[in-house]
């Protein structure tokens, strides 16, 4: 979790990450940010995220991206 | 028959809704299936064709994928660990073709029929600009109505099914109904399987609350298309078909016009299409979200035609900004450009193909593709310079989303916007950068007379009054107050004295009759 948000405050520095339920929604992370956090995560935690991954819930909080690693990692 | 025509609102609806209300739940969608393909026939007659052959083949092609990954499953689950990976890339493999076969059909069908003479008469152009003869014949075909739309929806299904984020519908009746449900026929919005399809098939009673509340919001998009949209209309085309006697302040007001115009009429619907739903009990997403009051051209974007910036984003934009080379792209220009320019090479590559596809998907035109590059053009250069602006602002301590530069930037957006649907509804490109060239040359003064292209006192006294409700009812949604809520908690002589009031207003001030040409909703042509 320290590491993805480490990654997520050399995205976008200007966000509360430990309460902030609304990444998307409230246009925190816009889809440039998103496309940068994918290729991030994937390098980090050797993860392949398909489409039907990016969707606002999996990206709405730090916990909800962590969540979706997670997945990812033990698929 | 649109959804503002007497014959819809005092027939066709009254008695769906009575045979719904009537019928056993269980049969309830087989009335609004059958009421959806009489209001379709209505419209586009035998074309109907079209929409029964987008539906069985969605409903074959749904079928196909998921036969296709249930028995790869049976044979990846028997199959020892190493070798998986390997069967998953074939399962992978033979559904991306299937997937491609299926939309290939939906999309297939929708340039012959909407782009075929388009690309034909460019292709003769050239041919002819060769000294050659032309060689490809113009056809003239109907458009189905809603095309534009059901195709989209097709093929959302389908790729949905692909991804496995909904299960292949065997019901046809129940595809059938997504496909066709007669509110959203004619302009949306553009709904996933997901969103509407359970809710359509439930057959869910008709109750005080849904009605009226569904009464309500029908009544409002009444109001702004009938009695603000359909009265801009005569002076916007006054103005548009007369343009080269009109100085640059004129068209400077009659592209105003036409923006609330264009608002007022597809919000209106939308509306009317929401309110519709409510009362059968399906709530689909919303189209608008107030768009006039966003910062930036990519903010109105979220805003305005929600369900089309939905279904681009989704099944265009990151399949292709995520897509195996673009994402190599990202990763190699991270490294060199940023975290900032590394991933907008991948994202304006995705972003051109989706507005190039959003232009013309409103219609086979070079201002249609005009516009789709324009909108292009600002967010990109909007991404472009974020490094340079939120320096600029840091330095001056200037908040962006708050106080004065809020305001000019919402402000700024508009005229944007603007601009944009000068374009958009100009008789062609050419038409439009005239417009727009005379716009920023010739600051004549009319005389008053001159402004008023059709509209009398009355009219002008009616839409100041018209577009100050709606603006005002737009700042107090702006601001998170429930107003619907709010309504319903009055008492009710009040509440009834209210809807009294705005039916009133609708059918005295509605711009109908004699003087009037009836306008059909502007976006059913697309």
């Amino acid at each position: 979790m320290e590491k993805l948000l480490e990654i997520l405050e050399t995205i976008q520095p200007d966000v509360d990450y430990d309460t902030c339920t609304t990444l998307v929604t409230d246009n925190y992370l816009d889809s440039l940010a998103i496309l940068s956090l994918v290729a991030e995560l994937e390098e980090e935690f050797d993860i392949e995220i398909p489409t039907v991954e990016i969707v606002p819930a999996n990206f709405n909080s730090a916990q909800s991206i962590w969540e979706m690693v997670q997945r990812l990692e033990e698929e | 028959m649109s959804y503002q025509a007497p014959l819809f609102l005092l027939l066709f609806f009254p008695l769906t809704l009575l045979a719904y209300q009537l019928v056993p739940q269980k049969h309830r969608w087989k009335i609004l299936l059958g009421a959806s393909y009489a209001f379709f026939w209505s419209i586009s007659g035998k074309l109907l064709l079209f929409l029964l052959l987008s539906t069985f083949s969605i409903h074959h092609f749904g079928l196909w994928l998921d036969s296709i990954r249930s028995d790869a499953d049976a044979v990846i689950r028997a199959a020892e660990k190493p070798q998986r990976k390997a069967l998953k890339e074939a399962r992978k493999h033979k559904m991306r073709g299937v997937l491609a076969l299926g939309i290939l059909l939906q999309i297939g069908t929708l340039l012959c029929l909407k782009y075929a003479n388009f690309f034909g008469a460019n292709v003769n152009l050239i041919f002819r600009g060769l000294g050659m003869a032309e060689v490809i014949p113009t056809f003239q075909w109907m458009l189905p109505i809603g095309i534009s739309f059901y195709t989209m929806q097709a093929v959302s299904y389908l790729t949905d099914v692909y991804r496995g984020t909904v299960n292949a519908d065997r019901s046809l009746g129940r595809l059938a109904l997504y496909m066709s449900f007669f509110p959203q026929l004619m302009e949306g919005p553009i709904c996933r399987y997901s969103q509407t399809a359970e809710a359509l098939f439930s057959g869910t009673p008709i109750r005080y609350e849904s009605l009226t509340r569904g009464l309500q919001r029908m009544l409002y998009g009444l109001f702004k298309k009938m009695v603000i949209a359909d009265r801009l209309n005569i002076f916007v085309n006054n103005i548009f078909n007369d343009y080269h006697e009109q100085g640059g302040i004129v068209i400077l007001l009659g592209m105003v016009a036409y923006t609330c115009q264009l608002y007022m009429d597809f919000s209106g619907i939308m509306d009317m299409v929401m309110g519709m739903g409510e009362i059968f009990g399906v709530k689909m997403p919303e189209n608008f979200r107030r768009p006039f009051f966003s910062k930036s051209i990519s903010e109105f974007w979220t805003r305005w035609h929600i369900t089309l910036g939905a279904w681009f984003r989704d099944y265009i934009y990151y399949p292709l900004s995520l897509s195996g080379p673009l994402k190599k792209t990202t990763s190699a220009c991270r490294k060199r450009l940023g975290n900032h320019f590394g991933p907008l090479v991948a994202g304006t590559m995705a972003l051109f193909c989706v507005w190039f596809c959003n232009g013309l998907w409103h219609g086979a035109a070079w201002s249609y593709l005009f516009f789709g590059m324009y909108h292009f053009f600002f967010i990109m250069l909007a991404n472009l310079t974020e490094p340079l602006t939120r320096k600029v602002l840091d330095a001056l301590h200037i908040r962006r989303d708050k106080g004065w530069y809020r305001i000019f930037r919402i402000l700024r957006t508009c005229c944007l916007v603007c601009v944009g649907e000068l374009f958009f509804r100009a008789n062609g490109l050419k038409a439009g950068l005239s417009m727009f060239r005379k716009m920023v040359t010739d600051f004549s003064i009319p005389a008053p007379q001159d402004l008023a292209l059709g509209l009398d006192r009355y009219d002008l006294l009616i839409l100041v009054v018209a577009v100050l409700i709606v603006l005002m009812i737009s700042i107090l949604q702006e601001h998170g107050i429930p107003l619907r809520k709010k309504l319903a908690a009055v008492p009710v002589p009040l509440r009834w004295s209210i809807y009294y009031a705005a039916l009133m207003a609708v059918i005295l001030f509605g711009a109908y009759g004699i003087g009037y040409v009836p306008v059909e909703p502007m976006y059913a042509g697309f």
